[in-house]
């Protein structure tokens, strides 16, 4: 039921048509450079996938990563404005349980924003390189990793827009943590764990026995930040 | 009502925001790596570039890429937000006040508050730049003319930056598009400042200016130069219409 609420009161904020402009956008991004610039990629020695991902990702994930700090800002934002967080509240229904609607629908978003993303990797590299039938199930392969490495960053933004009542604040804490997340060198994987750095790995071209290590610590996040979500509603409930 | 006290009174409203938190937090977490990789600046003799000014210039790359422009598209929420929530602009708009006015005093305060995160991170670089002197045993303090000239640089090229992201937030009711729009906007600036028609993006003017600069320290290194002419008129030109349109929607919506 949750679930479904959540798609409702998203309706009118104008959150569905941004995330597919937002997904869009960030597709664009690998066609506009191949078709500035192909020459400069298509002499590499590498899978056509990986060729793309390494001279586009960077941009892409930065976008998927101000979405999703500015769509869960708004998500919390129609709860708080007009303080209808109060009569959520008041239902017979846990607090956490809105979080978790929250985040299932965020997830879905992601899941389309990474579709739109895969479909515009895969043109490219069958405009470009020529299609052979191992690019769909690397092109697969590589969304599903960073549709889990993006994860962490959704329940991050939303754990922070819970936390604060104000907007700005919010969006304000997700870019200084977006910021961050740039500044850290992606080499390193004990920095790499920040959860809003996460995105900007790349499957293709990555050890496996690091793959391995980068879904491991994605999973342990998600679930740190699930029950610190639940644990600071408790808190606050408590204090209210 | 005088200009003046509208700006008071603008720049009261947002008193208890914790925006200035936010903002000052944002340029201490920008100076922590320059800190903890200061040795790098000593690796710069392929670009010709002395490593107290390589400390300046990379902090201040930071900054003018991403920590500034995203930080201001945060503040132009603040101030649009406090104003819609519970309805206040209705008893603005209600006031003998022109609101016109009301949306350049607005801009006056976006402006200060651009000005204060610069002034910021001028004070963070002086506080890193003497950590990292102690840790490093080499004078990385430069003097406090030329940085304030760097700064100064980038506050004047990012107005029309500001004039365009105070569009986006009175023209787009949607919150969600016009944070979007705004955040988005900014990460193509790395590729525009490459090509050469780089003038006509505002969001890219603070990040070439300084790019600019780096080039000019750096010997070994010759990157774009700033050229007035097509640039200034053009700056002025995005500048002047963004506030024209912005004074013109201001409160609109709410005056249906």
């Amino acid at each position: 039921m949750s679930f479904s609420l959540e798609c409702k009161k998203v309706k009118r904020t104008g959150f569905t048509p941004a995330f597919l402009c937002g997904g869009f956008l960030a597709a664009i991004v690998p066609v506009l450079n191949m078709a500035v610039r192909s020459e400069n990629y298509l002499g590499l020695h590498a899978s056509s996938v990986q060729i793309l991902m390494d001279a586009n990702w960077q941009m892409m994930a930065m976008l998927n990563i101000l979405l999703t700090v500015a769509g869960a800002c708004l998500m919390y934002h129609t709860e708080y404005a007009d303080n209808a967080i109060q009569r959520m509240c008041t239902l017979p229904l846990k607090e956490s349980k809105l979080f978790f609607g929250k985040v299932t629908l965020m997830a879905l978003m992601c899941i389309v924003i990474l579709v739109i993303e895969g479909a515009s990797i895969a043109l490219c590299s069958y405009h470009w390189f020529g299609l052979s039938r191992e690019v769909w199930v690397e092109v697969m392969k590589n969304f599903g990793y960073a549709l889990l490495l993006m994860l962490p960053t959704a329940f991050g933004s939303l754990f922070i827009a819970s936390a604060c009542k104000n907007m700005w604040v919010s969006l304000g804490i997700g870019v200084v943590c977006v910021f961050t997340a740039t500044m850290l060198p992606t080499k390193n994987f004990i920095l790499s764990l920040f959860p809003f750095a996460l995105p900007f790995q790349i499957f293709a071209g990555t050890a496996e026995s690091i793959v391995r290590n980068f879904m491991i610590a994605a999973v342990v996040e998600i679930f740190i930040i699930g029950i610190a979500e639940v644990l600071f509603l408790k808190g606050r409930r408590l204090f209210e | 009502m005088s200009f003046l006290s509208l700006i008071g009174i603008e720049a009261g409203k947002i008193r208890r925001s914790k925006i200035l938190l936010i903002l000052a937090v944002a340029t201490v977490i920008l100076w922590i790596p320059s800190i903890l990789n200061a040795d790098m600046n000593f690796g710069m003799q392929a670009e010709g570039i002395s490593p107290e000014n390589n400390f300046l210039i990379q902090g201040f790359m930071g900054m003018a890429w991403f920590m500034f422009p995203a930080s201001m598209v945060v503040s132009t929420v603040l101030l649009n937000m406090t104003e819609r929530s519970n309805k206040g602009i209705l008893k603005m708009l209600s006031l003998p006040v022109n609101t016109a006015e009301l949306c350049l005093a607005k801009f006056v305060v976006l402006l200060a508050l651009a000005a204060f995160q610069i002034l910021m991170t001028v004070l963070m670089y002086f506080v890193s730049a003497g950590i990292v002197s102690q840790t490093q045993d080499y004078d990385f303090i430069l003097q406090p003319l030329f940085v304030f000239k760097e700064a100064g640089l980038i506050f004047v090229s990012a107005i029309p930056m500001l004039a365009f992201f105070w569009l986006l937030s009175v023209c787009i009711q949607t919150p969600i598009f016009s944070i979007g729009l705004g955040l988005a906007s900014i990460v193509p600036s790395v590729l525009m400042i490459n090509t050469k028609i780089w003038f006509v993006y505002p969001m890219a003017y603070p990040f070439f200016v300084i790019t600019a600069e780096y080039g000019k320290l750096a010997s070994n290194l010759t990157t774009a130069q700033l050229e007035f002419i097509p640039w200034l008129p053009v700056a002025a030109f995005i500048t002047i219409i963004c506030l024209f349109i912005s004074c013109l929607r201001f409160g609109q919506a709410e005056r249906r």
